[in-house]
């Protein structure tokens, strides 16, 4: 089946190439079949029912790493939050859901499809509701964005994505080769994205947050902070390995923010709010 | 008990976080009289001058310097390293048992959970716990609903810098 398609879209190709290219002779048939293979890698588009499958393999595999915290209130709080600043964005329809993991850890995560894990050490380190909103803002750009879905797709098995694309792949069940795309997929945390999607996703952050009508500062305050913390400690080692300089992002928004947001400088950080949010933990 | 739990929490945050913090400034900085660029400038401070961080409000920290007390603007500071997390914590810590303590030079276990390096490439899936998170989840209105409890007001915002959605 695949030969038949690869000889079809070889013949294609032929047609498609300059009348004097029609001396079969001088047909480069190596970088033909190369060619043949690039189209049929982009072509591996995975749909939006995919791409959500795919983002809870993953969300399954964080959640087996560390465990949800066991409080429905923050849970809900949370939620609520980042429910509210998906609604700003332009995918307001996707199966949205904010955990906060029971972890010291301070670092937070997104996968494709749209859930969005903190942990209970990044938490712990905030001080108003419009700092958590400025995280869970850039963790949701990332999925706004599908920069964890671009990773695993460069890093994913030639054959292995098409095959999803194909629906070949039985989303439910033990289908291997999902469990291997999403094992690779898991490995994208573990490694990081790209720098360039980092800042991207700082500079729609504060956006979002901005549009929720929030205090725009809320996520610059929060690197500012971390920034401050030391950076020996090992709760702070994978974050640090995965994401740029946090002096570079704050420079990088101090850049973007300095003008276009003075108008937004009055909106509420809600301080008082997320201390009685979480205060009521039993 | 979790009544005066709750006091301490609140107390904690009442006495702001921010007290007896110290930043640099990280360029030539104004000190301003009011939180907005257009007030009175009480002072410039030079690269690498030491203030005392008093609170944030928006975009801008209040400082404290030798001679006054005015405003700068957040990002043209950076706060000193905090002794042992002290200023990286907001209270929160206690609540939710972080260790304050550093955790440097602990060893990493393979096959225990957590959120390392190595143990996320070895995560085992937990179809249950996601499952549980999704009951979690709420309502678009619920969202609404809850976003008019705070006077929070959606604004319209382009995005920064070539970010094209």
């Amino acid at each position: 089946m695949r030969t038949k398609q690869t000889v079809l879209m070889l013949c294609l190709l032929a047609a498609a190439l300059p009348v004097a290219a029609f001396d079969l002779g001088n047909i480069d048939w190596k970088k033909a079949a190369e060619t043949v293979q690039k189209v049929q890698k982009a072509n591996a588009d995975i749909n939006e029912e995919q791409e959500i499958g795919l983002g809870e393999g993953v969300a399954s595999n964080l959640l087996g790493a560390a465990p949800l915290l066991d409080n429905a209130e923050v849970q809900r709080y949370v939620n609520r939050i980042g429910r509210w600043l998906t609604l700003q964005t332009e995918r307001p329809n996707l199966p949205w859901l904010f955990g906060v993991l029971d972890d010291d850890d301070v670092n937070a995560f997104a996968t494709p499809g749209g859930n969005v894990f903190i942990t209970k050490g990044l938490l712990a380190r905030m001080h108003s509701e419009a700092e958590l909103a400025g995280v869970l803002a850039h963790e949701i750009s990332h999925v706004l964005r599908k920069h964890h879905l671009q990773a695993i797709k460069k890093g994913a098995q030639a054959g292995l994505l098409s095959d999803l694309a194909n629906d070949v792949i039985k989303q439910q069940g033990a289908d291997p080769r999902l469990s291997k795309l999403v094992s690779a997929g898991t490995e994208v945390y573990a490694r990081g994205l790209d720098k360039n999607d980092e800042y991207e996703a700082d500079r729609m952050g504060v956006v979002i947050a901005a549009r929720g009508g929030y205090d725009p500062y809320g996520l610059p305050a929060m690197l500012q902070t971390l920034q401050a913390l030391n950076p020996n400690d090992s709760s702070l080692a994978l974050m640090f390995k995965t994401h740029p300089a946090l002096g570079d992002r704050l420079e990088r928004l101090d850049q973007l923010m300095s003008s276009a947001f003075a108008r937004l400088e009055g909106q509420p950080d809600l301080a008082a709010r997320f201390a009685t949010e979480l205060g009521a933990r039993k | 008990m979790s009544r005066l739990f709750l006091f301490c929490v609140l107390l904690g945050f009442a006495s702001a976080p921010w007290a007896a913090d110290f930043a640099r400034t990280i360029r030539v900085t104004e000190l301003k009289a009011k939180p907005y660029s257009d007030a009175q400038t009480l002072e410039s401070l030079a690269p690498r001058s030491r203030v005392e961080v008093l609170k944030r409000q928006s975009g801008w920290t209040q400082v404290k310097t030798a001679a006054s007390t005015g405003w700068v603007k957040m990002l043209s500071l950076q706060l000193e390293t905090a002794a042992q997390n002290k200023r990286g914590d907001s209270g929160l810590g206690a609540l939710f048992n972080v260790a304050s303590t550093g955790r440097s030079g602990s060893t990493v276990t393979t096959g225990v959970r957590g959120l390392s390096e190595e143990q996320l490439k070895n995560a085992k899936p937990d179809a249950q716990a996601l499952q549980a998170a999704k009951r979690n989840a709420v309502s678009p209105q619920e969202a609404r609903q809850f976003a008019a409890e705070g006077k929070l007001q959606a604004q319209s915002v382009g995005y920064l810098n070539g970010v094209q959605p």
